[in-house]
């Protein structure tokens, strides 16, 4: 090899290595997390995950004891249907509510709108937990706690200013000229949305869907206010901490119930991943 | 392009179809709302509870559990719709609660004689508040324990201490054998330090005597007082001594103290001795699951150190509170203070019954029930100190402060740290 490809090839080579280096890091807390899920419970408490390392290929090591024992927990396929109406709901209604608005705050032009725009994007530094007493005695007075319906308000609220932001940017990128031909050609303002701006804002649309989904599908404590902990409303989040004693007895079941829970937002994700790298860098070039 | 202008009319009637879906949730009529802090095998025992109330009352539970209850039912009372039953940290909370007015005094629905006869003056002293009762004992851990290996004792040579001067005489005999006497493990997440408050108060109970103890936990006495210094140092003798306690402070900061436990069943152990409450039977049993309770395990209890304050007994227990005055609610509650009720909970559990008529049978071991003889023949009882302060010092700066000091700060910063803290939490 000559000395000038060595020369061209060394950049490379400490790139990749500090990419590969990064990635580890990364990866070890889950990889430890998922190899913890596989071991007997008194074998968790006595030897760290990496103890099986020296030697991988002996299986009576592993177990899947913890997994059967979380998926046979009674209640488990109602709490996964309770998940699945949460975050659905939790999903499209703020999704579709934020495509609308920051429609209307990025492409129509009235008074104002960027006072509302203003104030949409405050929201976003209020914490989630400073409004939970006063939005649940509303909710007592309007009987909503304990109701799904209530529920995916609460989770609209909460994504509505991030989804908006986000959305607003997106269509602010796309340009004046295309709206203002459709205008011309006697499109309405519904069917500029509809045909317009939501098939070019797809990628936008999906990496929020993610974001949602993620949010609203790990969430435990939302639920845990609005909903209350009973078995027949309760997510999947909510059903998991429960395998757990009251002074942690049994936590090395968490291990297994995470990659349980863990399995749908993969599924999600892995689904819309080629909309999601597209979406982070929408409206990133001015096209 | 009119495909997905349709695909939206569909999304939107899913979600409002979702919407309208009705919700179980919606507690009505005869129903009873529990919130507790049980989860695994505690729920599946107090399921069995909810079931044999039911089928007695045709009153439905509803049980909601979380670890994070203090969090959540502080926001279910600020807006208004508490659970109907909830199980409360402890005399301190309570006491809190009362105050505010948000607990139903419980005397008014149950026979106060009856259950005067039931549960005993202590379990009731400890519920009550002003002129009423609140709070109901369900069933109690005690906590005055060490755990060690009879089989090991033997091989050893190692004898049971009556007294901490045979205990102190024993840690240094093991020493010189090349032996450690002691497992401890301090980190229980948010909670950490819990512990070490239980090492502490067993020890302030036995050198400072049950009366001082309860003006400590009042703050009638400062933390600098030279008694609660005595009872920090005593413990700091053994936990920052890498001789006297596995792997040495470090260890002890590090390891969870469901975990530290196992550090007897290793082959050769690696301590002798575990001071821990009833509960951590369960523990054992989850990670070494050959391990016969009461035969390869078992416990003494924790040696007077002071002749004239006796050997008193620390302890915890459940403590259920009623917050709306439904008749329901009322019908639970006088379910729960039952012997039936209890035998149920405690039998599953290992866990001590308060109601005196429970039959020892009911006990799953012969451990529980030598536990449930300590418990009724101990002259003092002493509930945990930490759950009887106010949260901010209790389960606060007591949780943090024994971290500082097994950390090796000087134990008379620490104190004044927890001082600090008090003053402005009493």
């Amino acid at each position: 090899m000559s000395r000038a490809k060595l020369r061209r090839m060394l950049p490379r080579v400490i790139v990749n290595g500090a990419v590969i280096l990064a990635m580890a890091l990364w990866i070890v807390p889950t990889l430890g997390l998922f190899i913890t899920s596989f071991r007997p419970a008194s074998e968790v408490t006595s030897s760290g995950w990496w103890t099986v390392l020296s030697s991988p290929l002996k299986f009576t090591q592993f177990t899947i004891e913890n997994y059967r024992s979380v998926l046979s927990t009674g209640g488990m396929t109602t709490a996964f249907r309770n998940s699945f109406i949460i975050t659905i709901g939790g999903t499209v209604v703020p999704v579709f509510v934020a495509a609308l608005a920051a429609f209307g705050l990025s492409k129509l032009h009235f008074g104002g709108r960027t006072f509302f725009y203003g104030l949409i994007v405050m929201m976003l530094v209020v914490p989630t937990q400073m409004t939970f007493i006063p939005v649940l005695r509303l909710y007592n007075k309007l009987s909503l706690s304990g109701t799904f319906l209530g529920l995916t308000l609460v989770h609209t609220g909460y994504g509505l200013p991030f989804a908006v932001f986000m959305l607003h940017n997106f269509f602010d990128a796309l340009p004046d000229d295309l709206f203002q031909a459709a205008y011309i050609d006697g499109a309405s303002v519904w069917t500029t949305f509809v045909r317009l701006a939501i098939p070019l804002s797809i990628p936008a649309i999906a990496s929020l869907v993610i974001f949602q989904f993620l949010f609203v599908w790990n969430d435990l404590l939302v639920a845990l206010i609005y909903l209350g902990g009973h078995e027949s409303v309760a997510p999947l989040t909510m059903r998991l901490s429960s395998l757990v004693g009251s002074y942690g007895q049994s936590w090395h079941l968490l291990t297994a119930a995470a990659f349980v829970s863990m399995f749908v937002p993969l599924v999600v994700f892995f689904s819309l991943q080629k909309y999601f790298v597209r979406g982070i860098l929408g409206g990133a070039v001015k096209g | 392009m009119l495909k997905r202008s349709r695909l939206w009319t569909v999304i939107f009637f899913v979600v409002v179809g979702l919407m309208l879906a009705p919700s179980a949730a919606l507690a009505q009529g005869n129903v009873v709302t529990v919130l507790g802090v049980w989860g695994g095998q505690e729920l599946e025992a107090f399921q069995k509870v909810m079931q044999a109330f039911t089928e007695k009352t045709g009153i439905e539970v509803q049980f909601e559990g979380t670890r994070d209850l203090p969090t959540v039912l502080e926001t279910r009372l600020q807006a208004g719709n508490p659970p109907d039953v909830a199980a409360i940290p402890g005399p301190g909370a309570m006491k809190q609660y009362a105050e505010r007015g948000a607990l139903v005094d419980l005397s008014k629905h149950l026979d106060m004689d009856v259950l005067a006869a039931d549960l005993g003056p202590a379990w009731i002293e400890l519920g009550s508040y002003g002129d009423g009762f609140y709070g109901l004992m369900i069933s109690a851990d005690v906590k005055s324990l060490v755990w060690y290996r009879p089989d090991q004792f033997a091989a050893k040579g190692y004898e049971v201490p009556a007294t901490w001067a045979e205990m102190e005489a024993l840690m240094d005999q093991m020493v010189a054998n090349g032996d450690t006497p002691w497992a401890i493990g301090v980190e229980s997440g948010a909670a950490s330090g819990w512990p070490a408050t239980d090492w502490i108060e067993d020890i302030m109970l036995r050198t400072a005597g049950p009366q001082v103890y309860d003006q400590w936990v009042a703050h009638e006495i400062p933390w600098t007082d030279p008694r609660v210094k005595e009872a920090f140092e005593v413990f700091g003798k053994i936990v920052r001594n890498s001789d006297y306690v596995y792997g040495g402070p470090a260890a002890v900061l590090s390891t969870n103290f469901g975990d530290s436990v196992s550090d007897l069943f290793t082959d050769p152990p690696r301590a002798f001795m575990h001071r821990q409450a009833s509960f951590i039977t369960s523990f054992i049993r989850d990670a070494n699951p050959d391990v016969v309770i009461g035969k390869d395990v078992n416990f003494f209890l924790f040696p007077p150190i002071k002749e004239e304050h006796g050997n008193p007994m620390l302890g915890a227990g459940d403590m259920l509170a009623q917050f709306n005055d439904s008749p329901a609610a009322a019908e639970f509650m006088k379910f729960m203070a039952t012997a039936d009720a209890q035998a149920i909970w405690v039998g599953e559990l290992g866990k001590l019954g308060t109601n005196a008529k429970i039959d020892p049978a009911v006990y799953p071991d012969d451990v529980t029930r030598a536990m449930a003889e300590a418990l009724a023949q101990a002259e003092i009882f002493r509930f945990d100190g930490s759950d009887s302060m106010p949260a901010a010092v209790g389960s606060g700066a007591f949780f943090e402060a024994p971290l500082m000091y097994i950390g090796g700060e000087d134990i008379d910063s620490v104190l004044e740290f927890l001082e600090h803290a008090a003053q402005e939490a009493y």
